[in-house]
């Protein structure tokens, strides 16, 4: 966008890049720094003696795949459904998954908590997963359906001459092209879930079932204003996601920038 | 909310076919075939979040503590009264907008100033495009306690201030209501600016390179191209940032229940994290859904009105 020709405006241009990159760095350096305090080293040990390192990332690891199944399973089978099958009432059905859209996760607080107590589901990891999976499907099947309806129908009447049943139709020849659009749904359905926190705060207070994000708290508990060990806990969670990010970099970019490609 | 509405959000369209009305005459099957397979969506929908609001609504209407066993008393709209003469709610609502304006604004202006800058020939562009992202894959929660370090009394932030001689602006931030809110700012744009940044350098990668060159051949500068070209083609992005920022707003809980609990004095409230406290801490759960109730008028409300506007400046180009 800037055109630079000389070496002075080329320099310029990098240090003008460099100071405004550097403000999103400081504070991921902050808290490894902050994490080394006192004990340095030992910070990280007390987090992992505690023993529920392991178990929140397998109760995260969890909750993220079955939220991710149930958000892919409910929204491609939505999706085919809204662009290639006849449905009396298309529009309206659409419209009653859109308005869910905007709806804010506080509005569901009292509710899910008064029937996840009533059910005894207060402290099981389904009490998370399906309203996350909720929450999420509005925004999928939008997404789905307008990448569903790019893909030509002229592809399945073909098969369907040749006698394939629409279920057929759907696994084996739509399927296989919504390569892209998976991608994104799983990108965005693992950021959210896996970032959970007022839900799994709310619904899970059994230690055996907390999650990633919960991690930092129990330390503000456990030892009253343990600064060190709520750094350490902090970054031991941040990691993997970082590392999962830059792996993955490519489809966590294009997943949630894909609508602004025109 | 239709389907164009939002069309022009993050991840929402990959390929834009058009109206999908227009394709009704090839589609397949009986008049409701295609009713089995939107059922699991329609039916996780409305179980778990129409069915909620629903008994929200309801809840609304009580004088509870949201015991199952205790019996709740009916108060009509005694909640929503009392939730319009609250000078609580009427602070989390002016916090929600003042914070919206900024955090939007700011977050535009870096995004988009990144973006512009990454799209020039720049050393190390790969390793910065990751750094500015990865706030945005984080969890607030994760980054919640590094803040409360960063702007305690005793923080980061601080020791910078008195090493570069700055010494009389050091303060316990987050402690004066003054400082608290800017610095939930400061952390929302640090997390989201990425996500801006990610959509506008999108956006710049559509815009016509011959039509940048014949500018420059006549004479335009940078800044010039960038305000009167550029700018004006990111028009759809900024538009769905606009709207997706507004329900981020109302959204708004972990960072500052994490960072600041909604204090000090209520100064940091927004209506996230009064309900939660209003229906946890305090456990009146039908004042709770009141407010719940009217968090969810605004987003609905402020959702569609945003869509419809954008809709139509879209029409108008």
């Amino acid at each position: 966008m800037f055109d630079v020709h000389s070496r002075a405006s080329r320099i310029g241009l990098q240090i003008l890049a460099t100071l405004m990159v550097l403000p999103f760095l400081f504070p991921l350096l902050a808290a490894i720094q902050g994490s080394l305090g006192g004990l340095g080293i030992g910070n990280y040990a007390k987090v992992f003696n505690t023993g529920i390192v392991a178990t929140v990332f397998t109760n995260s690891l969890i909750i993220s795949a079955f939220t991710i199944g149930i958000v892919y399973a409910v929204t491609m089978l939505a999706a085919f459904g809204f662009a290639k099958l006849r449905l009396f009432g298309r529009e309206v059905w659409f419209w009653v998954l859109l308005a869910a859209l905007t709806v804010p996760e506080a509005v569901l607080l009292t509710p899910l908590f008064v029937v996840a107590s009533t059910f005894d589901l207060y402290n099981e990891l389904a009490a998370v997963i399906l309203p996350l999976a909720a929450m999420q499907v509005p925004f999928t099947v939008l997404i789905a359906r307008s990448f569903f309806d790019g893909i030509p129908t002229e592809l399945m009447e073909a098969a369907k001459v040749d006698g394939a049943s629409i279920l057929r139709v759907f696994w084996s020849i739509i399927l296989p092209l919504t390569r892209p659009i998976t991608a994104t749904i799983v990108v965005l359905t693992l950021i959210n879930s896996w970032n959970a926190y007022l839900l799994p705060m709310l619904m899970l207070n059994d230690q055996s079932k907390q999650v990633v994000t919960l991690l930092p708290s129990f330390f503000v508990s456990q030892y009253t204003n343990d600064q060190t060990g709520v750094l350490a806990a902090a970054v031991i969670t941040a990691i993997p996601e970082i590392l999962v990010y830059l792996a993955l970099q490519k489809y966590f970019e294009r997943g949630l920038a894909a609508g602004a490609l025109k | 909310m239709s389907t164009a509405s939002l069309q022009e959000a993050p991840g929402r369209s990959v390929v834009n076919a058009g109206r999908p009305g227009k394709r009704r005459s090839n589609r397949v099957g009986s008049r409701l075939a295609g009713l089995p397979w939107i059922l699991p969506a329609v039916l996780l929908v409305v179980g778990l979040i129409y069915f909620p609001i629903g008994f929200t609504g309801y809840a609304s209407t009580l004088d509870w503590n949201g015991f199952i066993l205790s019996t709740p008393k009916e108060v009509g709209t005694a909640n929503y009264a009392k939730m319009l003469g609250d000078d609580v709610f009427w602070q989390a609502l002016w916090h929600t907008a003042y914070f919206y304006v900024i955090t939007f604004s700011v977050q535009t202006v870096i995004g988009f100033a990144i973006a512009a800058v990454m799209h020039s020939k720049i050393r190390f562009g790969a390793v910065y495009k990751a750094i500015v992202f990865i706030p945005t894959v984080l969890a607030p929660a994760t980054m919640a306690p590094v803040f409360r370090q960063i702007f305690d009394q005793y923080g980061q932030f601080n020791w910078l201030l008195s090493h570069i001689g700055l010494d009389s602006l050091t303060r316990p931030w987050l402690a004066d209501p003054g400082t608290a809110m800017p610095v939930v700012m400061f952390i929302t744009v640090w997390q989201w600016t990425g996500l801006t940044f990610i959509l506008y350098y999108a956006a710049m990668a559509q815009v016509d390179t011959e039509v940048l060159e014949a500018a420059r051949v006549d004479g335009a500068s940078s800044l010039r191209v960038l305000r009167s070209i550029v700018w004006p083609m990111c028009r759809g992005t900024t538009a769905a940032l606009a709207v997706l920022g507004l329900i981020g707003a109302l959204k708004t809980f972990d960072i500052p229940y994490l960072v600041t609990k909604g204090g000090p004095n209520h100064g940091t409230e927004f209506l996230g994290t009064y309900i939660y406290q209003t229906m946890v801490q305090q456990k009146h759960f039908g004042y709770a859904a009141a407010i719940a109730i009217a968090l969810l008028v605004l987003a609905v409300a402020g959702g569609s009105i945003m869509s419809v506007r954008n809709r139509r400046a879209g029409r108008d180009q």
